[in-house]
């Protein structure tokens, strides 16, 4: 459950090198799109299987994300440190999360509306192209790693 | 080479203490009787009477010469001899051998390790030789990854580099047990969230061949150039010294002309990750 909300600001975004290479005017549409959103310890962000509505930048703190698998507990596949892109599902159809997250130090996080950003980046072709590259490469490492981690599991 | 006179002889040296590191590694304490020294990133031939002799990369500090520590895994029908010395038995040791790695070039620059499993060993003797240069370095990171909790080797080591001036330490684990409180995710992960001026920078990566391989991809891809990438390579080996052909990867002899080599020297070498 969120248990705070406010407002993101222009600074915020210039620490994260998700951001990098953004104009001050792309940021400011940001800014205009997200709110900040605060956890507890062990507060699930989302379930597997969620709808998801926002795509969320961690701004402090430190998330585990894992999966669930039928009658079994929570299985951690990784952490999510400060500065890193998740829930990036809600850009894509059907927008169905397909990990869980949950808090593992007190989290503030950068909630951005995904269907406003997804306007945004229908219309503007810089910012869309920019986005999509960095979205893209934020799955590529997480396919990557995972299939690292599975070689590594494989061999244990 | 080697500073015994007959190349093939090993020097005696008394094993003092052994440590367990992890449930299959653990680190041997030897004094040679006579005396040795290396360079950081350089192997020597460990051996046992009437077992065998493997290649090992120290894992002390080249500037401590009375001393030295070798960090073992247990894998076959050495290490496993060797897993069963106590303090006070003997063994041999031949080398130094092959090309280490060129610390003075680091200087003035950053330097990013990225480790793996057993690879710690080779990089806590780097990460010394390192420590008594540092007002000559940028900053030294330091990413590390393990299968589970209980495979992290060294694991006070972390500690005492996050309170070193430059030093940072970041390690991760596959797979978390119930006391674990840190990062989850492969050793790549790590890279995604540390701060480095990748031009002035050259990376180090040393581990098990499928962490060097992703680790490999992931360094390029973060911008370093072939040539700013250090790797160290690890090939069955014999002699030790270029005869045998044993470690031959491509053009190159292992233990002769590596086991540190830059990625640009190797890329084009075929099957270097296996
Ligand atoms: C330059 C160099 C530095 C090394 N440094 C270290 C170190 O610091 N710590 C450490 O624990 N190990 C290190 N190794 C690996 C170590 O040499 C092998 O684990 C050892 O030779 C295995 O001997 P064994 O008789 O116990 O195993 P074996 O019974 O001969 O074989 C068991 C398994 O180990 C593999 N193996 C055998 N020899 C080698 C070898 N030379 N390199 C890689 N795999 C091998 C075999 O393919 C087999 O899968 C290093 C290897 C090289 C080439
Ligand atoms: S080990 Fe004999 S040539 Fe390299």
């Amino acid at each position: 459950m969120k248990t705070e909300s406010n407002k993101v600001i222009i600074e915020d975004l210039k620490k994260i090198r998700f951001f990098e290479g953004y104009s001050d005017k792309q940021l400011t549409a940001i800014v205009e799109m997200s709110s900040v959103k605060e956890f507890k310890v062990k507060e699930i962000l989302f379930e597997q299987y969620d709808e998801l509505h926002d795509v969320d930048i961690l701004l402090e703190g430190s998330l585990s994300l894992g999966i669930s698998l039928a009658h079994e507990k929570r299985i951690h596949l990784g952490t999510i440190e400060e500065g890193q892109l998740f829930s990036w599902s809600a850009v894509f159809s059907p927008y169905i999360s397909t990990a869980w997250v949950m808090a593992m130090k007190p989290a503030k996080v950068i909630s951005i509306n995904a269907k406003q950003l997804n306007k945004k980046i229908e219309e503007d072709c810089d910012f869309g192209f920019k986005t999509m590259s960095k979205i893209a490469q934020t799955i590529s490492h997480r396919l990557s790693d995972t299939r690292f981690q599975l070689m590594n599991q494989m061999t244990i | 080479m080697a500073n015994n006179q007959n190349i093939y002889k090993p020097i005696k040296a008394k094993l003092t203490d052994v440590i367990e590191e992890s449930p299959l590694i653990k680190t041997f304490v030897l004094i040679p009787e006579e005396e040795f020294s290396f360079k950081t990133g350089q192997f020597i031939e460990l051996s046992v009477d009437g077992i065998g002799e493997a290649p090992f990369t120290p894992s002390s500090s080249p500037h401590v010469t009375d001393k030295l520590e070798v960090t073992i895994m247990k894998t076959g029908y050495v290490t496993e001899y060797m897993h069963n010395l106590k303090p006070g038995g003997y063994m041999g040791i031949r080398g130094p051998y092959g090309r280490g790695y060129p610390v003075e070039t680091f200087f003035g620059k950053e330097v990013l390790i990225l480790g793996g499993g057993c690879g710690l060993a080779p990089i806590r003797s780097l990460l010394y030789a390192l420590e008594h240069v540092k007002d000559k370095l940028k900053k030294v990171i330091l990413c590390y990854g393990s299968k589970t909790p209980s495979d992290c080797i060294y694991k006070p080591l972390f500690a005492r580099l996050n309170q070193i001036e430059k030093f940072e330490a970041y390690r991760t684990v596959d797979k978390a047990d119930e006391e674990w409180d840190g990062s989850v995710g492969v050793a790549t992960t790590l890279l995604n969230t540390i701060k480095v001026d990748i031009k002035n920078s050259v990376a180090v990566v040393c581990g098990p061949p499928i962490m060097m391989k992703f680790g490999t991809i992931r360094i390029i891809e973060m911008g370093y150039t072939d040539d700013q990438i250090y790797l160290s390579m690890e090939k069955n080996m014999s002699c030790g010294l270029g005869k045998c052909g044993h470690c031959m990867m491509g053009e190159f002899f292992v233990c002769k002309d590596g086991p540190v080599f830059t990625y640009k020297e190797l890329k084009n070498t075929p099957d270097i990750w296996k």
